[in-house]
């Protein structure tokens, strides 16, 4: 690699808002490693200011996305859709095969949670172990899913709650993580059948976007109640 | 689903990440506002998060895994920013970096190499090559922000 440029680095160290940039720069490229990359994670969540600067490194690096050549995704789009919407499909959406398809998906969304019915309050799954010590009840109201822990102690220093809920012949999407408050996530109303499932994660829950600890509760939705 | 691919080099593991990525676009459509971006730039953006992640939280591959993902496509990428746009703000940056660092930023951007693996196809020590790249990148900010 050429050198002047380092020298110069090396007379004029960055100053905090040029550190920040790089921070945000080398995360938007994905350079750090795993360690790094959760701790700017982290303030991308927490600093509004810093998250613009990630923000700013994404549109100006966009021009680089025509170096991704588009692929033909697989056919799992009935199966997303049934996941997403567990409502009768709209004619035509079956031409939504690409990549780029998504973008019309998520208009769709929009307008899926804009035409919910009304909202009202509904329980529609209590996760209990035997013995009662830990209960979560799950109830839905409008566009949300509300899931909050009303007996029992969290999760034990270190550890997480993840809430999964599953699809028939489907793998576990997650909700989220369990924390003091209840947890509010944007969802329509999963059909009765769906099963509802809560495992215990390292801290910021599981890393590849599937249960990877004990499973301590489980319902069905609409069975039991 | 290209990009998905191309980062994380395995079909099976793209088509899981797939099903994710679908997943994440819709709990997170609420936050789209399309006055500031287009769209494709933040699903892109999504995806690219969710497969970085993914690559970052796999054991160290190889040396030899990390050099070939897209060695052919990236400067082909580059040539084609740069014919759709002359004068395009990004690729005239990028012509002011040094080649090997353009090089760099676009191997990292397009294929998700760390800076390990970066370091050890340009044979400098990681600290050497995280400077010299920081550099980079301020002076690429700097002519885009111009």
């Amino acid at each position: 690699m050429t050198d002047i440029p380092l020298a110069q680095s090396l007379t004029k160290p960055l100053t905090k808002v040029e550190a920040d940039e790089a921070e945000a720069a080398e995360y938007v490229l994905g350079l750090q490693d795993a360690a790094d990359r959760a701790a700017t994670q982290a303030r991308v969540s927490s600093d509004g200011a810093f998250a613009q600067r990630v923000f700013a490194w994404e549109t100006r690096l966009q021009d680089l996305n025509d170096g991704y050549a588009p692929a033909t995704s697989p056919r799992m789009l009935p199966k997303l859709e049934a996941r997403l919407f567990p409502r009768p499909r709209r004619a035509g959406l079956g031409v939504l095969r690409w990549l780029a398809g998504a973008g019309v998906a998520a208009a769709l969304v929009l307008v899926t949670l804009a035409t919910l019915v009304p909202p009202r309050s509904d329980l529609i799954a209590v996760l209990a172990t035997s013995d009662a010590r830990l209960v979560l009840e799950v109830r839905h109201a409008g566009s949300e899913l509300a899931v909050t822990r009303t007996v029992g102690p969290p999760a034990v220093a270190g550890r997480v709650h993840e809430i999964w809920l599953i699809a028939p012949d489907a793998a576990p999407v997650s909700l989220g993580l369990l924390a003091e408050a209840p947890l509010v996530v944007a969802y329509p109303r999963p059909p009765d059948g769906w099963g509802l499932a809560v495992s215990i994660e390292p801290e910021g829950g599981s890393r590849y976007g599937t249960p990877t600890g004990p499973v301590i509760l489980r319902a069905v939705i609409g069975r039991e109640l | 689903m290209g990009v998905l691919l191309r980062l994380l080099s395995a079909r099976p593991e793209a088509e899981e990440a797939l099903q994710e990525l679908y997943t994440r676009v819709w709990l997170r459509s609420g936050r789209y506002d399309p006055a500031k971006r287009r769209g494709m730039t933040w699903l892109i953006a999504i995806a690219r998060n969710l497969a970085i992640d993914r690559l970052r939280s796999r054991p160290p591959r190889g040396t030899d895994e990390g050099l070939d993902p897209g060695a052919d496509s990236a400067p082909r990428a580059f040539s084609r920013a740069i014919a759709k746009d002359e004068a395009g703000r990004l690729a005239g940056c990028f012509g002011q970096l040094a080649p090997d660092r353009a090089d760099a930023v676009r191997a990292a951007y397009l294929s998700g190499l760390s800076y390990g693996e970066l370091a050890a196809r340009h044979a400098v020590p990681v600290t050497t090559l995280r400077i010299r790249l920081r550099h980079s990148l301020l002076q690429l900010r700097e002519c885009m922000d111009q």
